[in-house]
């Protein structure tokens, strides 16, 4: 670098009276280390700007004085504030400081209530997954109740009371609907069978000449679900009904010596 | 050097204890203000406040504002004198820094434009392109040396120094390449010193 040129180049000038740019202003420091020649034309400016300033000088105002001196015990002088140096103004307004404060401060909370919502958020998911899986159940516990009360209260079907036939004591209830014909079967005690054996629904029709004629409405198992209610085959006419215990699978006749139960409708 | 210096500042101390000085070396005065001390600070705004109430008059050409400032100005130097770096530069350049900057940032406030508004004074159209000062007035010192610079010359120290607008921004106004500007204010600024001496 022509330190000469340089120092010709008005930016001693420049300098001194605070028209560099930041980084212009840190080059000429770093030279002014550097080169004595440098140093010398800047204290030289310094010195005729500040003689031609004192020269110039018109008194103060009276009163700004007092006014300096009262400020100063207002406020001691604080080391933390703001640095000033040989820069161009830079118009920062202090409220600038005081907005990017406040916004990383409302970033932190709306942080903090994002986290917090979300986490609210997926509590409920769960308790409303909770919810529905309990509902659903009740619903269809409720709607099996709801079935069976519609089929006690309906008017148009008949209860025919089957009555144990052995020492067992078998008892059940049928409920018939005499329009529809849909039959169902309430157990009320029948002991459990072995595994190889299944209760067996029957419709009987008494036949001319005293011929009995059975109808299966079905086999059935009393499970462990204590189901109350089964839904056995429709049958139109019936003089009566009879349960039996055949072999498991069974599709022949009836072994009415197995008769458990037995029961008479009001039909006839 | 450093020994030596903190034994001068404390028979300087000791000396002001007893009687205020009249005369600091620049030295003196920086070590002592660094302590705080009201006298140093009393020898410093008689000897510079007329200097520097140029200065700002000169930007802010209302004396009651200028007066304003001119108290910011001090109150300042005496907050902030543990920033100023001797080797960065005088003592009165520094001070000198501080009031332009509090002189422009003033007229460029929102209330002291407002208030110009208001008032139908000549003064009131120096604000854009025109001098921003009375010439009546303020034709001393670093102005009376640019009345010697040629037009234009004058009319970018003006801005640039007096009016505190950037490179960037006088470019815009003047419609002239952001270079030339550079390269104009730097060789107006470096007549002023050979006008200065």
């Amino acid at each position: 670098m022509n330190i000469k040129e340089y120092i010709s180049s008005g930016v001693v000038e420049s300098y001194v009276l605070g028209l560099l740019t930041a980084q212009e202003r840190f080059e000429f420091e770093q030279y002014c280390e550097a080169y004595p020649e440098l140093k010398a034309a800047r204290n030289a400016f310094e010195l005729a700007i500040e003689k031609q300033a004192m020269e110039n000088a018109v008194k103060a105002p009276t009163g700004v004085k007092e006014k300096v001196f009262s400020a100063m015990q207002q406020k001691p002088a604080s080391n933390t504030s703001k640095m000033f140096s040989m820069e161009p103004t830079t118009r920062r307004s202090p409220g600038l400081r005081w907005m990017a404060a406040a916004s990383l401060i409302l970033f932190v909370v709306a942080g903090y209530f994002a986290y917090t919502f979300y986490n609210q958020t997926k509590e409920l998911k769960n308790a409303n997954l909770e919810l529905e899986a309990r509902v659903n159940k009740t619903d269809s516990v409720l709607n099996k109740m709801l079935e069976e009360q519609r089929i006690m209260m309906d008017p148009n079907i008949a209860v025919v009371n089957l009555v144990g036939t052995t020492p067992a004591k078998a008892t059940a209830n049928i409920y018939w609907d005499s329009t529809s014909a849909d039959v169902y079967l309430v157990v009320k005690n029948m002991p459990q069978l072995p595994s190889d054996k299944q209760y067996q629904l029957w419709s009987i029709i008494n036949g001319p000449g005293g011929q009995l004629q059975p109808n299966s409405l079905g086999l059935f198992d009393l499970g462990d679900n204590k189901k109350v209610i089964l839904k056995m085959s429709n049958v139109k006419k019936a003089d009566a009904f009879a349960i039996t215990i055949e072999n498991r699978g069974n599709t022949g006749g009836p072994n009415l010596e197995q008769l458990q139960s037995m029961g008479k409708t009001r039909l006839q | 050097m450093e020994v030596s210096l903190n034994r001068d500042t404390f028979f300087v101390y000791l000396l002001t204890s007893l009687e205020p000085k009249t005369t600091y070396s620049e030295q003196e005065l920086v070590a002592l203000l660094n302590q705080q001390d009201n006298d140093a600070f009393n020898y410093l705004y008689d000897h510079y406040s007329g200097a520097l109430f140029t200065i700002v008059n000169q930007i802010v050409p209302d004396k009651d504002t200028a007066s304003d400032v001119l108290q910011e100005v001090f109150v300042n130097i005496w907050k902030k004198i543990d920033s100023y770096d001797a080797a960065k530069g005088r003592l009165f350049t520094w001070m000198l820094n501080i009031a332009r900057n509090a002189a422009i940032d003033k007229v460029r406030s929102k209330g002291y434009r407002d208030n110009q508004r208001n008032q139908p004074m000549a003064e009131s159209e120096s604000s854009g392109m025109g001098m921003s000062t009375n010439p009546m007035i303020n034709d001393v010192g670093l102005k009376k040396v640019l009345t010697t610079l040629n037009e234009e010359y004058r009319k970018l120290i003006d801005l640039s120094y007096f009016q505190g607008f950037t490179h960037e921004e006088i470019a815009k106004m003047m419609g002239i390449p952001l270079g030339t500007v550079k390269t104009r204010i730097r060789s107006a600024i470096s007549q002023l010193r050979t006008l200065i001496r």
